[in-house]
Formats: C-alpha cells, structure tokens, sequence
C-alpha cells in the first residue's frame, strides 16, 4: 500500500493526499461511446472522467451493462470502429489516444499499457507454448534477440511465482491450472513494464484461495514497478482489498467517486448503498438480505433524470432532472440530489 | 406442506460412504487405465426443513455429490436413500417416480431453459410428466407457482428470451417447485447474477422454504452467500469432506487447516483501515485429483503440515456438538488468532438506509401481489 509511510495518519481525507502527490499516468475526460446497430443507438459509456496516478488502483465497479468494461476497452481503443463511436479525451501520460493513429496503439498496447482479462482460458492461445507467447510480446515491443527474449520471460515468470518456470516455458496453456494461467497472463502484461495495467475481472474466474494468491501478486508487483492500475470488477470485496480509490458506474455513468476508505465507510450514493446491502455479512446473520428492486434501465432509451430514481426509495420530484456528479465531502463526488445521504436517516 | 410420511421422521436424503470414480483413460480394448476419484468415502444426510451447503473449491467434487445425492449419477460404491428409500440401484422408472422429492436447479439460468418452449409449457412440464395435476387445472397451477416466485402469472406465454437473468433463474425454481418436492438441491444457483439479483433470489429461497418446509443442499463456493442462507456445512476438498458442523461451528469456530484458509482468503467489502489481519495462507495450486497426495490431502499446501501428515488417514474426528474434521492434529493447531476474525462493523445510519431499501422491497412486492390479484384468481 502506498500509504504505508505514515502509518499514524488514517483518516480518509489523508489517505486521498497522500495519493495525490503521484504523477498523473492516465486522465479520461467525459468519456463517451455509443454503439449503433441495426438503427438501434445504445450510449453504454455517457460522459465518464477520471484520473488514474502512478502506484495507485483504480477500482471501476458496476453490475453487467453498466458500461465498465467498454470503458476500459475504449481507453486501449480496442473497439470495434465500424460500430463504436468514441468522444471525449483519453490522455496518457500526456498524449491524446483517440487521436492516436492504429500503429501507434499498437506500439503502446502491451508496451507502455497493458491488458489483463478475465478468463485466462480464452486469453491464451492453444497451440502456441506459453514461452513462445511471452516472447511474441517482448519481441513485438523490445530490440531483443530470442535468446534474451527467453531469459526475460523465464525471469517474468518467475516474478509471478510459477514454480520451475523453465519448465513451463515449453508448456502449452492446457497443462497450467487456471490460477497459473492467469499468473502466465500477469507475466505477460508486465514483462514491458507498462506504466499502465488494466485489469478486467482478474480474478473472477478463480477460485477464493487462488484469488487471494492473485490479489497480493498484484499488490506486491505493484510496489515493485509504480504501475498504475485500473481494476474493473463487481465484487466489493475485492474492491475492498485491492484498490485505492473507487468509482461506481450504474447505466453507463459514474455515480459515485471517492477513496475506498469512503465508500465502505460511508457510501453517499443510493446504489452504492443497495449494492452494500446486497452482500451477505460474514460477522453476522441477518433474515434477509437488501434487495434492490426492479432491472436496470434499457440503455437504448435511458430513462431521463435520474437512472436509478425507478429503483431508489429516496426518490423525491427533483430527481426527474439530471443530477451532476457534486462533491459531497473532500474527494467524494456522487450523482444524487439528496446526498449526504446521512441527512436522509435521523 | 407436502413432506411424506417417511420423509417427516427421517432425512429427506441419505448417502452413506458413497464414493464415485470416473474412467479418464482407457486403453485400445476398453480397460481403465485411469481414474478420477471425484467423491471419495462421503456420508451426509439431509435433514427435512434445513438448509445443507457444500462448499468446496473448483474440482473437490461438491457437483458430483449433488448428483449422486438425487442419484442422476450411479455410486461407484455406497447407498443414496431418498425419502427412506434406498435408491442405489433402482430401475429407471421407479427412480423418476421418487426423484419427484427431490428436484434440481443449475448454475446458468441461460442454458437450463429450453428455449422453444414458453415458460408456462417449461414448467407445465414436470406436472405432466410426473401426472401430479390434472390438464384442465394445469393452467391454473403454472399462475400459481409464476406468483409465488414473484412473476406476474400473465408472462406464462413468453419464452426464455424475454427475461434477464434473474427472472430466468425464478422461472427455473418455479419448475423446480412444480411437483412439490420435499428438497431442492441447489448447485450454484446464484453465483451467475449480479449482486443485487442475487439478494433478490436468495431471498425468495428463504422465504419459499419458510412457506413450504423445504430443504435445500445449497452447493456453492461463494461462503458469502452460504453463510447467509445455510444451517448446516460441509466443507470438501480432493472428493473428501474435511469438516462439517453447523454455520456457527464452521464460520465461528473453524478447526480445519483447509476450512481457515478458506475463510481469511473471502474478501471482506469493509474500509482497509478495519480490513483483518492475514491468516496463513494455503500455498500453491489443488493438486491434479487423478492423483491425490497420501495421508491427508492437503498436506502439499497446508501451512501447518508435518511429517505425519503424509501417512494419516482422513477419518473424520467428531466431537459430541457433532462438529467434525478430518485434520488428525486439529487439536495441536495455534488457535485462530482474534485478528483474524471477520469483523464489518457497520455506521448505525447505514442500517437506516438499507431499512429505506427494505421497505421499498416490501411495498412493491405487496403492491405487485394486490394487482394480481384477480388475475390468479381468474
């Protein structure tokens, strides 16, 4: 954890400045891509911005179709063109990608940004070895001969903690477990060192003792090369565990953006309260657990003012016109007329 | 409501030292070479009106033993009884009739629909096949069954498409429910929905097992959601049960080496500065179970293996509360640090807001009820 130099000083508004202090690797301003299809014009992702600084991660969090992983594939402009529309800006360490033309993403993508999706099974390719695949990436991006290219990915798998890495060097992905999968995915997201992970679901698909493993690999990596990191995911455990700062997307938009120290203490957004509530409690019983009512909305025609007000028992008139996305304390935002939601409660 | 004679004074289902193997090789004339011990020596039984998890990780056979306990697969060895029954080798039409007790419900609400038929022919289904309604009264008891899992009766003409995942996996229970089954084996139920969908289903569980006394094997690895909803667990690893007890035993007062690891590695949704110390844990990957280690089988990733451990048997040590665990030195091991103790101390106005999400639950629901009223009835 990058905060660990003071470890007297915890509170929420100090764990956000020490953050603060960090390069600015990524910035994502009023992010938009719509999709068109058979005349039919869906907007997933609808004016999102955020910031991502070195060392640090950047949960997205938001149920199916709430537009996270679009986001993420946009910012590594990996969408299909004819289909996708994008708008907004998308600067990386300075450069504007969206203006970036297709070679140059190519140069960059596996090079200073890399990628990590969620189903290590599907992500490697089956009748290459796991060496020649590590080797395809750092021969694409470094003036590398085979026999260096080699000694590097031994060396990055290594890294990742895979045991006899020479070994599995020669392997093809069907002998590796899925949780060494997805360690081989890591090796190879980071043998260039990019200054940029991102992350989509990494650990979805393991089980809980492999997630663990996982997570604190990726911790760990981290403090090693200063990568930022974007972290997509649903669960809020893991955003608990992994990330330094959060935002909530519900219908394509953010919602809710703070510290993770702010959202779990406590969340000023009514999903971000239902999503809370949805989860089962380890520390104790409870009879039922918070449901929240209703589906999402269709993102073929969102429903106007706010998304969530269908589902939101703190619905008032106002809510028919569309709330800005307002801070509410130091360094949380969230995009509701009737936050701070502890004036709701006696 | 309609447990049976036989089933209301003893267990709904019983499988005694059930083992299953499956052949993964064989050579050119058909002999195994090899072979998959998925279930290994289990005996469980399934109280009426309880709620019985299985969890386990990917590959520790918690699938296949929800299988062999409604007997769609054959033991290699042991006993299935259903309803006091021994349904080891019944014939096939004899077990349909008894498999009316205990129904199934799969992980993936997509693929366990079939898509042809509308959801009131999906679940009019069992009430044919199992001849339990008469075909005149099958339309009205498809909108009762639709209403008790929270749909409107009149969406029994759409077909699986139309629905999201949610509604699919209510549609699935509803069949589930149709021939009024004592027991309804669960095998990931939820694990495919959103968050918020899966409060929503989890709830109805509960509440359709209060209405109906029924009980469900609740297989999962998501121990989240089992400790929300189970009585009792059994926690398996390598086709072996390594403890089981109550949710209080298990989740409070673990004794397992394996059953700890599994508890400190859930992430917990509460803010870092109040995240819980790490406990040990469980080093490397599951070893392949074509050939699970000897003695005890994890001692290749137990932080607290031994010597002894490679030659020990897995026999399960009970203790008079009826906790059980297979580790032979669980007695020897540190005690669970306090530390380490899954703790979410939550803000009081917190609370209030989630009761404003309750109330909303309630009064929609209650208000969907009094629309459909003259529907049901009609």
């Amino acid at each position: 954890m990058s905060i660990s130099t003071a470890p007297t000083e915890t509170s929420p508004t100090r764990l956000m400045r020490a953050g603060e202090g960090a390069p600015t690797v990524l910035d994502v301003r009023d992010l938009r891509v719509t999709f068109s299809n058979d005349g039919r014009t869906v907007t997933a992702v609808d004016g999102v911005s955020f910031t991502v600084r070195k060392g640090r991660t950047l949960a997205i969090v938001g149920e199916s179709g709430s537009g996270k992983s679009v986001t993420s594939l946009a910012i590594m402009r990996l969408l299909p063109e004819h289909s996708a529309r994008i708008s907004g800006s998308v600067a990386f360490e300075g450069r504007e990608l969206l203006a970036e033309p297709k070679s140059a993403m190519r140069d960059l993508r596996g090079d200073r940004m890399a990628m990590i999706f969620q189903e290590p099974m599907t992500s490697l390719n089956p009748s290459y070895t796991v060496g020649e695949q590590i080797n395809e990436v750092i021969l694409r991006h470094r003036p590398f001969t085979k026999a260096q290219a080699t000694e590097h990915g031994i060396a990055m798998l290594r890294l990742v903690r895979i045991p006899s890495p020479e070994q599995r060097y020669a392997q093809y992905p069907h002998n590796l477990s899925g949780g060494m999968r997805q360690r081989v995915m890591i090796a190879m997201a980071l043998a260039c060192d990019p200054e940029l992970l991102i992350a989509d679901e990494p650990t979805t698909a393991l089980d809980v003792t492999i997630q663990a493993q996982v997570l604190d690999l990726m911790r760990e990596l981290q403090g090693k090369t200063g990568a930022a990191i974007i972290l997509i995911t649903h669960d809020l455990g893991v955003v608990a565990e992994a990330s330094d700062d959060v935002i909530v997307m519900y219908a394509g938009q953010v919602v809710e953006q703070c510290s993770v120290e702010d959202l779990f203490t406590f969340p000023q957004h009514p999903y971000t309260v239902g999503l809370l509530g949805s989860l089962p409690r380890l520390d104790e019983k409870r009879d039922r657990l918070v449901a929240i009512t209703g589906t999402v909305p269709d993102m073929a025609e969102p429903p106007s003012g706010c998304r969530f007000q269908a589902r939101c028992p703190f619905r008032i008139e106002k809510c028919a016109e569309t709330p800005a996305l307002a801070e509410i304390t130091a360094g949380h935002f969230s995009r509701c007329w009737r936050a701070p939601l502890e004036t709701l409660v006696p | 409501m309609n447990a049976t004679a036989a089933a209301a004074s003893g267990p709904i289902i019983e499988v005694r030292n059930v083992a299953k193997s499956f052949v993964v090789k064989r050579s050119v004339f058909g002999r195994p070479l090899a072979r998959l011990a998925a279930v290994d020596d289990v005996s469980l039984a399934l109280k009426p009106g309880e709620t019985l998890a299985i969890v386990g990780e990917s590959g520790c056979g918690k699938s296949t033993l929800g299988r062999l306990m409604m007997r769609l697969i054959e033991p290699t060895a042991g006993q299935v009884l259903i309803a006091g029954r021994d349904v080891t080798r019944m014939s096939h039409g004899a077990m349909r009739e008894q498999r009316r007790h205990v129904q199934l419900i799969f992980q993936d609400p997509y693929a366990s629909l079939n898509p042809r038929l509308t959801i009131g022919q999906t679940i009019a289904e069992p009430l044919m096949l199992q001849n339990i309604v008469p075909a005149s009264q099958r339309p009205k008891r498809v909108a009762e069954l639709l209403e008790m899992v929270g749909l409107r009766p009149e969406l029994a003409n759409r077909y699986p498409h139309e629905f999201s995942g949610g509604q699919r996996q209510r549609v699935v229970i509803a069949r589930a429910l149709a021939p009024e089954p004592d027991a309804i084996i669960c095998d990931e139920a939820v694990s495919a929905l959103d968050v918020s969908i899966q409060a929503q289903v989890l709830n109805l569980l509960k509440d359709l097992q209060k209405r109906l006394g029924l009980a469900y094997v609740f297989i999962s690895h998501d121990l989240g959601v089992v400790k929300h909803i189970a009585d009792r667990v059994a926690v398996m690893y390598l086709g072996k049960i390594v403890e089981i007890g109550t949710a209080d035993e298990i989740f409070g007062a673990p004794r397992h080496p394996y059953t700890r690891a599994l508890l400190s590695a859930i992430t917990v949704a509460a803010p870092p500065s109040l995240q819980r110390a790490r406990a040990a844990r469980l080093h490397g990957d599951l070893p392949s179970p074509l050939s699970p280690p000897e003695g005890c089988r994890l001692h290749t990733r137990c932080p607290h293996a031994r010597p002894a451990c490679q030659t020990v048997d897995m026999s399960l040590d009970v203790e008079p509360s009826g906790h059980a665990n297979a580790c032979a030195f669980w007695r020897e091991l540190p005690p669970q640090d306090e530390a380490s103790r899954i703790r979410e101390p939550r803000n009081a106005k917190l609370e209030l807001l989630f009761g404003a999400f309750e109330a909303m639950a309630a009064e929609t629901a209650a208000s969907a009820a009094a629309k459909d009223a003259p529907v049901a009835g009609g």
